[in-house]
């Protein structure tokens, strides 16, 4: 099964055009897989991205970096700025293997799962979102309402997987099975996070979107992602996505 | 031109250079750095250092990319002792200042075979999966100049070979020509990795001077090899090492004690050796459930070291040679386990067990240590904080109560915005007997540290 992540969707929601006009579907299990197989219709992705972190008081720090992806289960995000993280690399691999390549210790060291649920160098997204995932494999879904435009699905996390969400509620566009917004609920039950899509535009044969917010309710802390530069299908390398290249700069 | 002009040139390339090289993606990057530290005891400062931290780094194409870091630092006090130390041009006696040529090295990816990276040139070498102390990593040599900040290593000459076989196998090759050795502390801490010698009732040193004797520079001699096997199997990271080379610390071989009079006062004159030595190591990291684990162990084999005393003999009066085994050969083991969670609040935990430090060689000279850091960040990440951090060292279960080290290590960061961090942290020591933190007790430092990258 091919396998996503929120940044999948999120930054890169890619919509294959030919792919349009799905039928309704009516089973919740099924809207999720296609919501994955939507988002994983790039063979892979490059990306320069820019996150805005913007905190209480409207205090901005800002992150840029390259992330390359290769279908849905292989991720390697390198950091170029701030210069106190630059060259700071993570490598997201199949059978959840997630690399971290820190310069200043000059070793590659492997992330054990505890830090999934941390956040990503402070922003408000977690290693978790940061890596690659299915929604389908890790959530049971259950349609809570289908109207003319949205599917609004309620999500639960599978009994054997460790998440920190007790649910997530997705509304997803029925004609193209793109999520429009995605929240997080904490283990009371409270609204913890919420994700938006914006500036969803065509690129080549998928549409993409340009921005997303990530926002966190409890520390009222929000990032903004902000794609700079894409190229899909560009026939990323294999070799890319190991620990040989983790600490290479680019 | 002296080295500390050749570097101001080289400092003056690296700024010069990142308007030079813009465009061709050579990256400039470094920080500035304040360490400034304070004894409780003494109420005296001990540490006074301003850095200045240079990376040079580019990549121009796939097949090569070069580094690197050179460390301008003025350190230490002023040193005057007359009024032409005041008329220096260097003002070195006023502020001592040095330099110092971390790294530069080549990386060349694909040399000769697809699959074969090779690293040339002056460059830090870290084996193994522990944090900071780690038995495998024996290529570069240790820089103990810190006392608290174990785990730095020097650059070192080197080829370094990587052949990839595979997704899942990594065959590393080093070679070392010329040894370098390790630094040490200085100071009030120097008699932290320094044995007591035990001199005879009533013996008084009037003068004592040590000789380091550094392996002629040969192939055979002073050239060291390293060899590595890494896979990921069954989801955890392992690794085969071997090292043939030689102890970056030196060890007492000879000791001439002169008398100088009747009533039991003497000079007193050391050689000390580098001894040779075989490393076969292994490391693991995984994790279990949602805990970090790694382990990391090797079997030291050195060769064995005799110690030549010269002294008067207490019947004769006449000077006698004695000899005793300084280092045996028979091999010993140090090893770590170690791991690491972070708690649903966020709250993080490392740990680790230590059998053998860095300067703890022969089968029955190996303490037992404990690593421990709680740590959590705060407030968006602007503040983290360390409440509990620090180490236990024990030199005797039997006797525990009267064989015990200990640091505290508490550490309050603030990061104000990014780049800038303020760092405010103590060290207390505690300790009897035989060991580490015990030779160097009640040495409490607080520290104050500012550093600005760029």
């Amino acid at each position: 099964m091919k396998q996503i992540s929120i940044l999948t969707i999120a930054a890169i929601i890619a919509i294959n055009l030919c792919t349009t006009g799905y039928a309704q579907l009516n089973d919740a299990q099924e809207i999720l897989t296609k919501v994955d197989e939507v988002s994983c219709a790039p063979e892979d992705q490059y990306m320069k991205s820019t996150m805005i972190l913007v905190d209480k008081s409207g205090n901005q720090n800002e992150r840029k970096m390259v992330i390359y992806q290769k279908g849905g289960d292989k991720r390697l995000v390198r950091f170029l700025s701030p210069a106190d993280q630059k060259g700071i690399s993570f490598l997201s691999l199949p059978n959840d293997l997630m690399y971290l390549y820190l310069p200043a210790f000059r070793k590659v060291r492997m992330i054990a799962s505890h830090v999934k649920n941390q956040n990503f160098a402070g922003t408000d997204f977690s290693y978790d979102d940061m890596s690659s995932f299915s929604f389908a494999k890790d959530y049971d879904s259950q349609l809570i309402e289908s109207s003319d435009t949205f599917y609004s699905l309620k999500l639960t996390p599978k009994p054997e997987l460790e998440k920190d969400y007790s649910q997530l509620k997705m509304w997803v566009n029925k004609d193209s099975f793109v999520p429009s917004k995605i929240e997080y609920y904490d283990k009371n039950g409270n609204l913890w996070k919420t994700l938006t899509f914006d500036k969803i535009e065509k690129t080549g044969k998928y549409q993409i979107a340009k921005q997303m917010e990530m926002k966190n309710l409890k520390k009222s802390h929000s990032t903004k992602m902000i794609v700079n530069e894409i190229k899909l299908d560009s026939g990323l390398s294999d070799n890319i996505f190991t620990k040989r290249n983790l600490k290479r700069i680019r | 031109m002296n080295s500390k002009r050749f570097f101001l040139a080289i400092a003056g390339l690296f700024i010069v250079g990142d308007w030079l090289f813009a465009d061709n993606g050579v990256s400039i990057t470094g920080y500035i750095q304040t360490d400034n530290r304070i004894q409780t005891k003494s109420n005296k400062f001990t540490w006074n250092e301003n850095r200045l931290n240079l990376r040079l780094e580019g990549a121009p194409s796939d097949k090569y990319h070069y580094f690197s870091e050179i460390r301008l630092r003025g350190f230490g006090f002023p040193a005057t002792s007359r009024f032409s130390d005041l008329q220096m041009q260097e003002k070195n006696k006023v502020y001592p200042w040095g330099l110092e040529f971390r790294e530069a090295y080549v990386d060349l990816y694909g040399f000769g075979l697809k699959n074969l990276d090779v690293r040339i040139g002056r460059q830090v070498i870290a084996w193994g999966t522990a944090d900071a102390l780690n038995p495998t990593s024996n290529i570069s040599p240790d820089d103990l100049e810190d006392i608290f900040n174990f785990g730095e290593k020097l650059g070192t000459n080197a080829v370094n070979a990587s052949y990839y076989i595979g997704d899942n196998l990594t065959i590393n090759g080093v070679y070392v020509p010329v040894f370098t050795p390790a630094t040490l502390p200085f100071g009030d801490f120097a008699d932290a990795f320094s044995a007591p010698m035990d001199l005879p009732p009533g013996m008084v040193v009037r003068r004592l001077s040590d000789k380091i004797i550094l392996p002629e520079r040969k192939p055979s001699e002073s050239s060291q090899i390293g060899l590595k096997a890494s896979t990921n199997l069954l989801g955890y990271d392992l690794s085969l090492s071997y090292f043939k080379g030689r102890d970056d610390l030196p060890i007492l071989s000879k000791a001439t004690i002169t008398p100088v009079d009747m009533i039991g006062t003497v000079d007193i004159t050391t050689e000390l050796i580098y001894p040779e030595m075989q490393v076969i190591g292994g490391d693991f990291a995984g994790s279990i459930g949602s805990v970090g684990i790694w382990g990391e162990g090797a079997v030291y084999m050195p060769e064995e070291v005799t110690m030549t005393t010269i002294a008067p003999s207490p019947i004769t009066g006449q000077m006698e040679t004695t000899q005793t085994v300084a280092l045996d050969d028979e091999p010993y083991c140090k090893f770590v386990l170690g791991g690491d969670y972070t708690f649903k609040n966020g709250l993080y935990f490392n740990g680790q067990y230590l059998h053998g430090f860095l300067h703890e060689r022969g089968k029955d000279e190996l303490n037992d240590y404990f690593t421990f850091r709680l740590e959590k960040t705060l407030l968006n990440d602007k503040f983290k904080i360390v409440p509990i951090g620090g180490a236990v060292a024990i030199n005797d279960w039997d006797d525990v109560k009267n064989n015990y080290g200990l640091v505290y290590a508490p550490e309050l960061s603030y990061f104000p915005s990014d780049n800038v961090e303020l760092n405010i942290g103590s060290f207390i020591i505690d300790g009897k007997g035989d060991n580490m933190f015990g030779m160097i007790k009640g040495l409490d430092e607080i520290i104050f540290r500012l550093k600005v990258s760029f």
